[in-house]
């Protein structure tokens, strides 16, 4: 994923380098507010997801112990 | 006369038999008393044996949830990180991007391929040696240090 920041000044320029590349130019845009609030969230996001993650390993490694046992024993 | 010896001998003889089959009763009682002792003895062991094994996983929830306790405080750390990140001394990011768009877009873009890695290593993935022996700014991922660079210790 590529982010473009795109201004008053530079815009035309811009939209001619996607072109210059194939690229159908059109963006989908953000404000700086907005992409403040989607940094954050997605790091809210990653964050709930270690969390549960780690929680499930715990669960697994106290209701299925004899999994870790055999993995070691394998290594 | 001989009708109360035949008596005496009866009442002689009942109570031989009664004494027998009493004697017989509190053997029967004595043997499912200790049957009964045995299953209680197994049954006090089986208890203590699980108090122990409640005690042990007690001990091991509360380290766990003191781990995860400490993890959400680091991450919610790297969320403020994030932040300050955006905001520090009254900041303004679309400002700043305004007068330096070529180096705000660069840094946008490292910080969202770090921030893919991140969501990586959230989900499981193994750390590089390199993201474990990272101790230095420059080296750790700066959007999730508290879970990519567990070595790397904020100065």
């Amino acid at each position: 994923m590529r982010w473009i920041i795109i201004t008053s000044e530079n815009a035309e320029e811009v939209f001619k380098r996607l072109e210059e590349e194939g690229i159908d130019p059109v963006l989908f845009g953000l404000t700086d507010k907005d992409f403040q609030l989607i940094a954050k969230n997605f790091a809210q996001i990653r964050n709930q997801l270690k969390i549960t993650n780690d929680l499930l390993d715990k669960y697994k490694e106290y209701y299925e112990p004899e999994v870790k046992d055999e993995k070691d024993g394998e290594e | 006369m001989l009708g109360i010896r035949l008596f005496l001998i009866g009442i002689l003889a009942s109570a031989v038999v009664g004494a027998g089959v009493y004697v017989m009763k509190l053997r029967s009682d004595n043997a499912i008393l200790k049957a009964n002792a045995v299953k209680m003895e197994e049954a006090i062991s089986d208890q203590q044996e699980l108090i122990t094994q409640q005690k042990q996983d007690f001990k091991e929830i509360m380290a766990a949830n003191q781990k995860m306790n400490e993890l959400v405080g680091n991450l919610k750390k790297d969320l403020e990180d994030l932040d300050k990140r955006f905001n520090k001394n009254n900041r303004d990011f679309g400002k700043l991007a305004l007068e330096k768009t070529g180096a705000i877009e660069r840094i946008i873009n490292k910080g969202s391929v770090a921030a893919a890695r991140c969501i990586e290593i959230a989900s499981g993935a193994e750390l590089t040696e390199e993201e474990i022996n990272a101790t230095k700014k420059s080296e750790i991922n700066r959007e999730c240090p508290s879970i990519a660079n567990p070595n790397y210790v904020p100065y």
